[in-house]
């Protein structure tokens, strides 16, 4: 009696086994640890990232031409020169009243405390960014340094003196940057005004969510918002954002709070990485 | 079915998405243009050839998003595999099918995704994301005959029909 052997070919012929299969692989794929799956990523698309980054600096370009056309006529670009400025200075300005409520808590309350706690020295490495996030549920960046240039994984990323987020996944010459809008994101905060501690979370929109603000804690729309140095993940003072609205539902423990992020990520053009 | 001009396509739409969006987004809504590609797959092409399509385009889409590998490919093999098994009673061949079937599985494909990130990372605002839900959609959805128009011709449909035969 003849029986037949299975053949590969007829087996992987079958829709079904390809539907297996390639679940399979997105089922191992999907519980490999982030650190895995992140260097997997990082790896694949490195034949690609000389693409992106030619597609960006040309559209950086074209978006550069029309934008002196438009200063033409509107003399644009001084104004934006201008309040980019502001903005800058503006951030300045609230570093430098963090630092002042700071020191004078620590004038009156512990005596002992003479020296100002700070991290040593960092150092600053600019970035291009070269690539945004594909997932409309997600917020991330990809900048054009990485492991080569210094970079490691949870070096902050700031613009303007205003916390961008910080290194989710590090690559020999790029870098992903996870947002403070991504839903993953979590960054412990302070509110300049009431020296309220809070957690600053991402939900994927162009906002930001403040979680365990108190429902007693007297917020105003316009106070700022700035990194703590709790859990000495972040440097403290970095400005966040600005308090847009606040809401107490019922007998909510906590309030609802809206926070407006300093930077606007579809307007900057780069970065700078501090790397501790 | 030429697969060197899928991976080409999928090559493009990821650069142009990766990219580009900001040049195109209006306000909070985001075309996904991955989508309208695994729904002109599912139209056309035999189940086989379907799933793998589906799944290549899922992985291109985790590669250049943040978080777990494979989500993507799941949902976008399941998306593709039920409009194959539906396409049936469709008139494939209608710009109407087309900007519904978009609009409706996108819908589906989002809500599935939403739940997912919500479950992990407990952050989403639920009016926020259904209005970014419908949104993004709707937008997917109507730059989807346009897309169609292109994916016809740089992979005849006629081909891929007489395939199906």
């Amino acid at each position: 009696m003849r029986t037949s052997k299975p053949n590969i070919n007829e087996l992987l012929s079958h829709p079904l086994t390809i539907a297996t299969l390639v679940l399979t692989i997105s089922l191992i794929l999907l519980f490999l640890p982030l650190k895995v799956s992140n260097g997997i990523k990082m790896a694949c698309v490195v034949p690609v990232r000389p693409f992106q980054w030619a597609t960006f600096v040309c559209s950086k370009t074209a978006s550069g031409f029309f934008h002196r056309i438009a200063s033409v006529w509107k003399e644009n670009e001084t104004k934006t020169l201008l309040e980019n400025e502001i903005a800058e200075l503006k951030n300045k300005i609230i570093e430098l009243q963090d630092t002042n409520y700071r020191l004078q808590d620590k004038l009156i309350s512990v005596s002992e405390f003479k020296k100002e706690q700070k991290k040593p020295k960092a150092k600053i490495i600019p970035a291009d960014i070269i690539g945004y996030d594909t997932s409309i549920f997600r917020r991330s960046i990809t900048i054009n340094i990485g492991t080569k240039h210094g970079v490691k994984n949870n070096n902050i990323v700031v613009t303007d003196n205003a916390l961008v987020g910080l290194i989710a996944a590090a690559g020999r010459r790029t870098s992903l940057v996870q947002l403070i809008t991504d839903p993953a994101s979590r960054i412990p905060g302070r509110i300049l005004q009431t020296r309220d501690q809070v957690i600053v979370e991402g939900n994927a929109s162009p906002f930001c969510q403040l979680k365990y603000v108190p429902r007693w804690a007297e917020l105003k729309k316009g106070d700022n918002v700035i990194t703590s140095n709790i859990g000495s993940f972040y440097l403290s003072s970095f400005p966040v954002g600005t308090v847009v609205e606040s809401e107490i539902k019922g007998g909510a423990l906590f309030q609802n709070v809206k926070v407006l992020p300093a930077v606007n990520i579809t307007k900057i053009e780069n970065v700078l990485v501090i790397k501790e | 079915m030429r697969w060197i001009t899928f991976f080409c396509i999928l090559f493009c739409i990821s650069l142009f998405q990766s990219t580009l969006m900001n040049w195109i987004n209006i306000g909070i809504a985001v075309p996904d243009f991955y989508f309208p590609l695994v729904v002109f797959y599912s139209f056309f092409i035999d189940v086989k050839r379907n799933v793998i399509t589906s799944w290549f385009t899922g992985i291109s889409k985790d590669f250049f998003s943040e978080g777990v590998l494979g989500i993507n490919s799941i949902f976008f093999v399941a998306v593709g595999f039920f409009i194959w098994s539906i396409r049936g009673m469709l008139f494939r061949g209608h710009l109407l099918t087309k900007i519904l079937v978009t609009f409706v599985f996108s819908i589906v494909y989002n809500i599935f995704y939403a739940l997912h990130t919500a479950i992990t990372y407990r952050s989403l605002n639920i009016s926020s994301t259904i209005w970014m839900i419908f949104i993004c959609s709707l937008y997917t959805a109507a730059v989807a005959p346009f897309l169609f128009f292109i994916f016809d011709k740089l992979q005849p449909t006629r081909n891929l029909y007489f395939m199906e035969k």
